[in-house]
């Protein structure tokens, strides 16, 4: 497989980490309180109409969830003659409900390698699949404008366009590993402070975010290499493992170290690493930005891709319409996703008073499950020291 | 009040801390309980465990149920009891509300008790400096207060500038982490503090200045009001303490509050679910707390900041602005945060003096009760290694007297506990030291004395009591830097010796300075609720209830007065 397939092959790979675990620990607040599974299905039902509804069922990841619960995404699907019974469920479980005779219609899942999980069990079981991947986010770092100054004067950032900051990995990942404090920069007086540079995290034993911080970590104290053999990963990983450690205790929960940034501040969380759609779904719930906050790409950064595995015939009408319905599509950016049209997406951010960087160029893929399994159990070893 | 419900809010943290790094060694180990889910009283109804300082928050139950129809109900609880209730799947309520989450989080059996969690509004820990004092400091500039560190504010407790109130550093979230603040200040470095790190003699300059001991925030507010200025001239705790006390009117003068800078840490609220089945419910109420009316209405009335992006910008006038609140890391270093509770207990803190006033009364032989107090004795004498044993033992420097009365005052017989043999306040690291010999020796004497009490004849309680302030106030002209007070327990009425008014006569003819000898009195069997809080009126301290609560458990509680 040439490197460009692998990307896209292993992007989201490490959504499947710890989705399980966050599983009831997510959605919090992030939804109207009344929705439960149970609405979307009889809804479509008691549409008349000239498009005949097929109740279709699936397993979805918690990404997607809120999506799904979204009375306006229950019409546009009944409009198009689905009616869906959807239970959430990690996706590093989906695979194991691939089983003859009773595997779903489809799965939508967190991630590439998930999914691809999920075909190689179809394969299996013979059951023909086919795959589409409607959303994605970029993994991001929620910054404030006296940091990103910071890092620019020391020459590892750069105000790409009005708002919107772009860090070089390397060198920031150096910094960090070379236990630099906030004083010991150039033009530090808005930040002059003891503590470490450090993004925070969450717990990267439990969170799949948190893992893709190590995988572009890792990525840069590897030379700008993917991780591909095991004496490497566990050399990066215990290299690598102070940026997890010294930051003391995280938030166990998805949205932990986001919760932070937004209420407590640049005091406590100078750098937060997020998906996009978080802080970009927090702006468009008019929850309140509070002046400074910016958004900062890692360069290279990484996609979470949400994919949908169909495996009959009619969730391949589902996926199909989930990726080309312009309603459909536009709906997931009211949660924070970007969608195949980026003119739309950049448009409705921009509403929101959040910059946000129009077209990613510098994207990498995670490594393979087995390397990240590698690397999170030296982290974690380090971290129980 | 019940003393039971006035608990710290948020000594659990430091229950947790300890007792995830050690066993229980004298409470029988409970069986693992797997996926216990709390059966709420009624279906419609959603109960919190709450601690007790959110008593401010009780009118949300009428807020929420009018907003929400779910029917809101507080359950209020001493923080250790209520941590070790989630922890253990004995909470019996659907959700937990405490001021800080990080130890019970931290731990997998607590974290997988919690089936989703909300930060619900923000404090920070803070000092509170009487305005005169911080002018002397040159902190009433606010450049110069904005840079103030722990590390200079424990070289101000160390030569005498700062008197501070404070809750126990071993029993609560805002004590503890005054002491993590003067390592870390000290050490030079917020991430990575290892007991290594540990500068002992800025821990023991720091506890120079620590003169009004408490675990409890109300207790504390009370005593300040009064010894303001005259014993104590600043006040450590959270934020919204500090700014209701300059609120109240009640002060002698406002307080000037210092944010450590790089040494803030803030209790941040978060409301947990423990019954997957109340998800709903849940989300109802969190929606509603984190909505503009609930935030609003919190901000307002109770000082702590709220979480909600646009109600904090509303009311950003209630706060103070001018610092950025740098905030210290939470150290998960077990070793770290029980080496710095154990050296604080047996090194670091004034060490305690104090006479157990006993009740060995002939009632004192019903119903077990004679049993209860040697127990509660000997339980202070054992090994507990858990963190609320820990807490409860005699620590190294300290004198006890035993002074049983019944008809009559008896001989007072006297313990000491030898001091660690390495020199404090020096060098550093910690290292948590076994019981010498001689203390384990020591130790051994108190269990024997209580296992020796034999009961009869009537209570002349206050006799005993004026006796032991006396004795204290004596020993105390002999040797100031002990920390003195009286723990005096009784089952029923005064019916011989001195009468109440006898004894507020003869206590008023003692030396002024008997004043700094609180007394704790422990209300048992039938003892005169009323009488006793009367007393303590008197003398200061106050009343603890152990009628319900096991006598062990009430001794415990008031160790982190002493």
């Amino acid at each position: 497989m040439n490197k460009a397939g692998k990307a896209i092959v292993t992007v989201g790979l490490l959504a499947i980490f710890g989705a399980a675990a966050y599983f009831s620990l997510y959605k919090t607040g992030r939804q109207p309180a009344s929705d439960t599974g149970n609405v979307l299905s009889g809804l479509a039902g008691k549409l008349t109409g000239a498009v005949p509804v097929e109740e279709i069922s699936g397993l979805i990841a918690l990404d997607v969830e809120p999506y799904f619960q979204d009375p306006r995404v229950q019409k546009a699907l009944a409009a198009n003659g689905f009616k869906l019974n959807v239970q959430r469920i990690g996706s590093r479980d989906m695979a194991a409900r691939v089983i003859p005779g009773q595997t779903p219609d489809f799965f939508y899942s967190s991630g590439v390698v998930a999914a691809n999980q999920i075909g190689d069990a179809a394969k299996k079981a013979n059951i023909a699949t086919t795959v589409y991947s409607p959303i994605y986010t970029p993994m991001v770092i929620a910054s404030w404008v006296p940091i990103a100054q910071i890092l620019a004067a020391n020459g590892m950032a750069t105000e790409a366009s009005p708002g919107v900051w772009h860090a070089d990995l390397a060198k920031l990942t150096q910094l960090m590993l070379d236990k630099k404090r906030w004083k010991d920069l150039k033009g530090a007086g808005a930040y002059e402070v003891n503590k470490s540079v450090l993004v925070s995290t969450t717990d990267v034993r439990k969170s799949n975010s948190a893992a893709m911080y190590l995988a572009l970590t890792s990525y840069a104290f590897n030379g700008g290499e993917v991780v591909t053999d095991r004496d490497t990963a566990q050399k990066s990983a215990k290299a690598v493992a102070g940026l997890f450690k010294r930051q003391g205790y995280q938030e166990n929960y998805v949205n932990g170290n986001f919760d932070d940034y937004v209420s407590i501040g640049i005091g406590k969380t100078p750098m937060a690493f997020i998906y996009e759609n978080q802080i970009v779904s927090y702006a468009m719930a008019k929850k309140g930005l509070s002046p400074g906050m910016v958004l900062v790409y890692p360069q290279p950064t990484l996609f979470n891709k949400v994919v949908f595995v169909a495996a009959s015939a009619r969730a391949k009408k589902l996926g199909e319409l989930l990726s080309t319905n312009t309603e459909l599509q536009q709906l997931a950016v009211d949660f924070g996703f970007r969608i195949a049209d980026s003119a739309y997406f950049v448009q409705a951010a921009k509403a929101t008073n959040l910059a946000v960087e129009e077209r990613l160029t510098q994207v990498i893929d995670p490594p393979s499950f087995d390397m990240m399994a590698e690397m999170i159990d030296v982290i974690a070893r380090e971290m129980a020291q | 009040m019940q003393a039971r419900q006035q608990h710290n809010m948020t000594r659990w943290a430091l229950v947790l801390l300890v007792t995830l790094g050690l066993v229980a060694c004298n409470k029988p180990t409970e069986p693992a309980k797997t996926a216990s889910t709390p059966v709420a009283a009624a279906v419609d109804t959603f109960t919190v465990l709450a601690t007790s300082d959110l008593k401010d928050a009780q009118p949300l139950e009428k807020m929420v149920e009018d907003a929400t129809g779910v029917k809101l109900r507080f359950k209020y609880g001493g923080t250790m009891e209520s941590t070790e209730a989630v922890q253990t799947g004995q909470a019996k309520a659907d959700a937990a509300w405490f001021a800080n989450a990080k130890y019970l989080l931290s731990d997998p059996q607590g974290q997988a008790r919690v089936k989703l969690q909300e930060k619900i509004m923000l404090s920070p820990v803070v000092v509170g400096v009487s305005e005169s004092q911080a002018q002397v400091l040159g902190w009433d500039k606010p450049e110069v207060a904005r840079k103030v560190t722990w590390n200079a504010i424990a070289k101000a407790a160390q030569s005498g500038q700062l008197k501070y109130a404070l809750s126990n550093p071993a029993t609560s979230n805002q004590g503890f982490m005054a002491l993590m603040g003067v390592v870390a200040s000290a050490a030079q470095k917020s991430e990575a503090l290892t007991a290594a790190d540990v500068d002992r003699a800025a821990i023991a300059g720091f506890i120079k200045g620590y003169k009004l001991v408490g675990d409890n925030s109300s207790y504390l507010s009370e005593k300040f009001i009064e010894q303001q200025n005259t014993r104590v001239n600043a006040f450590i705790n959270y934020e919204s303490w500090l700014l209701s006390l300059n609120q109240s009117g009640k002060l002698k003068e406002k307080l000037t509050l210092i944010y450590p800078f790089e040494g803030v840490a803030t209790a941040d609220y978060p409301l947990m679910l423990l019954d997957d089945a109340k998800r709903e419910q849940y989300q109802k109420v969190v929606a509603y707390l984190k909505g503009d009316a609930a935030q609003t209405w919190l901000a307002k009335t109770t000082l702590r900041r709220p979480v909600n992006a646009e109600v904090a910008k509303a009311q950003a006038s209630l706060f103070p602005q001018d610092s950025m609140l740098v905030e210290l890391p939470f150290s998960t270093d077990r070793a770290l945060a029980d080496g710095l509770i154990n050296a604080y207990l047996n090194e670091f803190r004034t060490p305690i003096a104090s006479t157990f006033v006993l009740d060995v009364s002939g009632s004192m032989n019903q119903g077990g009760r004679r049993q209860q107090l040697v127990e509660a004795l000997q339980y202070i004498a054992g090994d507990d290694a858990s963190l609320t044993g820990r807490i409860a033992r005699l620590t190294s420097r300290e004198k006890v007297w035993m002074l049983p009365f019944s008809e009559q005052v008896y001989a007072s017989t006297y313990f000491q506990l030898p001091g660690l043999s390495k020199s404090a306040a020096t060098g550093k690291g910690l290292a948590i030291q076994a019981d010498s010999e001689g203390k384990q020796n020591v130790l051994g004497q108190v269990r024997d004395y209580a296992e020796n009490l034999r009961m009869n004849g009537g209570t002349a309680l206050y006799d005993a009591v004026l006796q032991a302030l006396v004795n204290m106030n004596e020993e105390r002209q002999k040797n100031p830097n002990y920390q003195y007070s009286v723990v005096a327990f009784t089952d029923g009425e005064v019916n011989k010796g001195r009468d109440m008014a006898q004894f507020k006569a003869a206590y008023a003819a003692l030396p002024e300075d008997v004043r700094a000898i609180p007394v704790f009195m422990v209300l048992f069997g039938e003892a005169n609720e009323a009488a006793l809080k009367d007393l303590v009126a008197t003398t200061g301290g106050r009343v603890f209830d152990a009628r319900k609560a096991s006598l062990y458990s009430v001794f415990k509680d008031i160790r982190a007065y002493q």
